[in-house]
């Protein structure tokens, strides 16, 4: 995934629809940030000058899928581990165990433990989609990169004799690539030429967050703006920015 | 006999077979399965679900966003977005992405109620509450007096009501105060023929003063998707947006250039930029009479004016001389109307610049022809004042009406003055056609449960702000929920058993007639889910500058907050819904720094809060006159010099549990003004004074 963070407006649109997609409750009180799920949060990045001066980009941050996830090391029970055909860590949440090691693990924040039971107001379970399960209280959870819509995108493939591990791109995309008006969120496979993906994270401009702890990540971010780029990871101030 | 090293053994022995066994390890797997799977939790439908996607347009998003809503078992679980569909080429506003869940808010109406006399609400059959109805419009006829009010923006719901408010013998029929009426009314001081539109899609250079034109202005799905897809990752810059506000919002945010002009000086700024390019090339014919009023207001004047820095209007004015399609849009930051005086200015400025009626202009669009015969024109429609109407008659200066009628509106939550409150207690009998039990319907004598737009036959014509005339029509992707039925069924029911007949039994009908009349396309097409679009244009033969109008705005730019005193900037997200949608359960997540814990956030830059005496955290009261809201002070230096940023679509009262308790109502702060030379009523919020609480 290549999110460019000079399209980002902050609207929140991607957030829904990940929301809608994979069937997390609706909170209440969506300020409180420890009891709140948000597979793909957008924060507000800041350059620290003061008005007039000040600029501002949003910062939209969905699971890494870390080439070496440092979560899928720790957990205890296996339920999550890291696919090695399409490279998405995958979450069990039948087989969580709820320790929340992975979450201590993450450097990025981006799972999330459900300290109660999911609540829907009286008649909204009737808009849950048939694709991704509920999940109980006690379990972590995190971004797919809708898993299922690539195993829909495999399936369909497959019906029709087409090699499923070579998709064309708009075959599998992300609820929320997808619901982005600006387009600010690219999506495919890296390792595929014909994707725009693959050309995009060779930009002098693509980053990735905290990129020295050897995560590997494949979320990448881009923008033409070095302050935004800074924000990556914690440079010394001597230190130059990529790009 | 048992002793100590026995003892040893046994527990050693134990500890070791615990480990061998795998009872304890299995069991404690099984338990914290089988604790998980409670009952309560919903299950999902798995197997072979059957899935429907059908393609239909928004109406709960006043961006009228293309939408497809994907069916499970007939069961609506997604709104998608519509890659062909001409408002939105698929993308999805936050709001119009959480409206499938919208359809069960705990707020939604479910049945018809009836207000009894000691002001509780009880629930009524259907039949009761049109006989009601037919009783109170018969009644209202005979008269002469019903007072409609519409939450519409778009569609021939406007006609049908308009039609029955003229059938009645009344002329009070209104719409909510939007920016599509202080852009008519510019138009219309300057003479222009058809409806002002802006082809955003086609433009390289795009000037927006106070309309969210990335967030919440117009047709934003589709003109986000335009300025995305003009921006590649890696590519050439093919379209830039400068944005003048006193906030740092989103759309400021996704703009090349933020202008802080602050609250309240849009016309100094715009003067600013007349000035510049009457200076640098010839203006064209007629317009020696507006360079001369902008002569005193040169960058430096017109800079110190508006809080910015005098460059910053030459830069401005030197980048759209430059662009091939530069395009000035101007609005308000609620969109729910500002004056026109700087409207004019902004459609000048497009003349100056040659754009009118060009590709990447603002373009005279065509206005197809009513379905209903007594319905309104839509330049009427949208003369129609409602405030000054409420005002009217709070002052004592009007007879308030005998039978008052809301259709998806909460004036009431929305609008600033308390003239509205007076002339629903003043009427004869009020009724409120809503979806959800919001303040507005709290105080009508009869609420009746509206179909939402995906429940229902409905349409979009040319919503505001687009830059080529377009039709959609809106399906229904279910049946209303509960007892709610669609209104213009029930108005034509009710209407016609009333006496008051307008020539259509259901409001489908309707919608075919105006199909008829808007020509070109067939009914079938459009319910497949294209849409009618039209690049016609209407010829602009003469236009005059209203010369008196901006003369007088130039002379009315407010001074800079006194001391102790800031101006209001008011921030707006098309997440935070309607003020009838309320916030969505599904876009409480993305409530940011607009509120911190029950409280609204006052937002300030360091200096301001420096000045004023204030810290970051701090409980303050904000007050205009004698109406006051709390707010927590949050510093941010993304707000112009002396004022604070609030966010617009909190403070709700009797909504639902996602929104009661959630911030204050900012438009209690305003009240209405009406604006010199067009007589247009406005909102204006005063600079408010800080108090710490």
């Amino acid at each position: 995934m290549v999110i460019d963070l000079d399209k980002c407006t902050g609207c929140g649109s991607c957030m829904v629809a990940c929301q809608a997609e994979n069937n997390v409750a609706p909170a209440e009180d969506g300020t409180n940030r420890i009891k709140t799920l948000n597979w793909m949060t957008v924060y507000q990045l800041s350059n620290g000058k003061t008005f007039p001066e000040h600029d501002t980009a949003y910062l939209p941050r969905p699971c890494m899928q870390c080439g070496k996830p440092s979560c899928v090391s720790v957990c205890p029970v296996v339920a999550t581990a890291k696919d090695e055909n399409g490279g998405i860590v995958s979450q069990i949440t039948p087989r969580c165990i709820g320790c929340r090691y992975c979450m201590a693990s993450c450097p990025y924040h981006a799972r999330y433990f459900n300290w109660h039971d999911p609540v829907w107001p009286a008649g909204m379970e009737k808009t849950l989609t048939p694709d991704v399960s509920v999940r109980p209280r006690g379990v972590v959870e995190k971004c797919t990169f809708c898993h299922h819509r690539w195993q829909a995108a495999k399936d369909a493939a497959y019906a029709q004799n087409r090699d499923p591990m070579k998709l064309p791109e708009d075959a599998y995309q992300t609820a929320c690539t997808k619901a982005c008006p600006n387009g600010a969120i690219t999506f495919g496979d890296v390792k595929n030429p014909a994707h725009k993906v693959h050309q995009l994270v060779k930009s002098p401009n693509a980053f990735r967050l905290l990129e020295r702890l050897g995560t590997e990540p494949q979320v990448w971010y881009m923008s033409r703006r070095e302050w935004v780029r800074r924000l990556g990871d914690n440079y010394l101030n001597n230190e130059i920015t990529k790009g | 006999m048992f002793d100590r090293r026995d003892f040893l053994k046994f527990i050693g022995g134990g500890a070791v077979g615990t480990l061998a066994t795998p009872v304890i390890w299995q069991g404690l797997d099984d338990v914290s399965i089988w604790t998980q799977n409670w009952p309560w939790i919903p299950r999902i439908d798995k197997g072979n679900n059957k899935n429907v996607y059908v393609r239909t347009t928004s109406k709960l998003c006043p961006s009228a966003a293309g939408l497809r809503v994907r069916l499970v078992n007939g069961r609506p679980v997604r709104a998608l977005g519509d890659v062909d569909h001409p408002l939105s080429r698929g993308g999805l506003s936050a709001l119009a992405a959480a409206e499938v869940q919208l359809l069960y808010s705990p707020a939604r109406l479910r049945r018809p109620l009836k207000r009894s006399d000691d002001g509780t609400y009880v629930a009524i059959s259907w039949d009761e509450a049109q006989s009601i109805l037919t009783e109170k419009l018969a009644a209202a006829k005979a008269q002469k007096s019903l007072f409609c009010l519409s939450g519409d923006e778009n569609g021939t719901m406007n006609e049908v009501l308009s039609a029955l408010t003229a059938r009645a013998g009344s002329n009070d029929f209104y719409m909510m105060p939007s920016d599509a009426q202080s852009t008519a009314a510019a138009w219309r001081a300057m003479g222009g023929t058809g409806r002002v539109g802006y082809d955003f899609a086609n433009s390289d250079y795009v000037l927006a003063v106070g309309a969210g034109v990335l967030e919440n202005w117009g047709p934003v799905v589709a003109n986000r998707r335009a300025w995305g897809q003009a921006r590649p990752a890696d590519g050439k810059l093919a379209m830039r947006v400068a944005y003048a506000g006193p906030m740092q919002n989103n759309t400021a945010a996704g703009a090349d250039l933020w202008l802080p002009v602050r609250p309240g000086a849009d016309t100094a700024f715009l003067l600013g930029l007349v000035h510049e390019l009457a200076a640098s090339g010839s203006v064209p014919e007629g317009f020696a009479p507006l360079k001369d009023l902008a002569a005193k207001w040169d960058a430096e004047h017109a800079a110190a004016v508006a809080g910015i820095a005098p460059a910053s209007i030459v830069r401005v004015a030197k980048e759209l001389r430059e662009a091939k399609a530069p395009l000035v849009i101007v609005g308000s930051e609620t969109g729910q109307g500002c004056p026109a005086a700087p409207v004019i200015l902004g459609i000048a400025l497009n003349i100056m610049l040659g754009r009118l009626n060009r590709d990447g202009g603002m373009r005279a669009l065509p206005v197809a022809a009513p379905a209903l015969e007594q319905a309104m024109s839509y330049d009427r429609m949208m003369q129609q004042d409602f405030m000054a109407a409420a005002a009217a008659m709070a002052a004592g200066k009007r007879a308030a009406p005998a039978l008052f009628l809301a259709y998806e509106a909460n004036p009431v939550y929305a609008m600033p003055a308390p003239g509205v409150d007076k002339l629903i207690e003043d009427a004869g009998f009020s009724v409120s056609f809503s979806c959800f039990l919001d303040e507005t319907a709290r105080r009508c004598d009869l609420v009746l449960p509206a179909a939402m737009g995906l429940e229902r036959f409905d349409d979009v014509v040319t919503p505001y702000g687009v830059g080529e005339a377009v039709y959609a029509l809106s399906v229904p992707v279910a049946r209303p929920l509960f007892e709610a039925r669609a209104a213009g069924d029930v108005l034509l029911t009710c209407a016609a058993n009333a006496e008051m007949k307008l020539g259509f039994s259901s409001y489908l009908n309707v919608l075919r007639a105006k199909v008829r009349r808007i020509g070109g396309v067939e009914w079938e097409t459009l319910l497949k889910g294209e849409c009618a679009v039209t690049r016609r244009v209407e010829p602009v033969l003469e236009l005059a500058l209203p010369m008196q109008i901006l003369k007088e705005a130039a002379q009315a730019v407010p001074d800079k907050p006194a001391k102790g005193a800031l101006a209001v900037a008011t921030v707006t997200k098309r997440a935070f819904g309607t003020p009838d949608s309320g916030l969505p359960p599904f876009a409480t997540k993305l409530v940011g720094k607009d509120i911190a814990g029950s409280a609204l956030t006052a937002r300030m830059n360091r200096a301001t809060a420096e000045k004023a005496g204030l810290r970051e955290g701090q409980m303050i009261r904000l007050s205009a006159g004698k109406a006051s809201i709390p707010a927590k002070v949050v510093l941010f230096e993304g707000v112009a010099q002396d004022s604070v940023a609030l966010a617009a679509g909190f403070g709700h009262t009797d909504f639902d549990s996602f929104n009661d308790g959630k911030g204050a109502n900012v438009m209690r702060l305003f009240s209405v003004v009406e604006e010199p030379g067009t007589g247009l009523a406005v909102w204006s919020c005063p600079d408010v004074t800080v108090a710490k609480a």
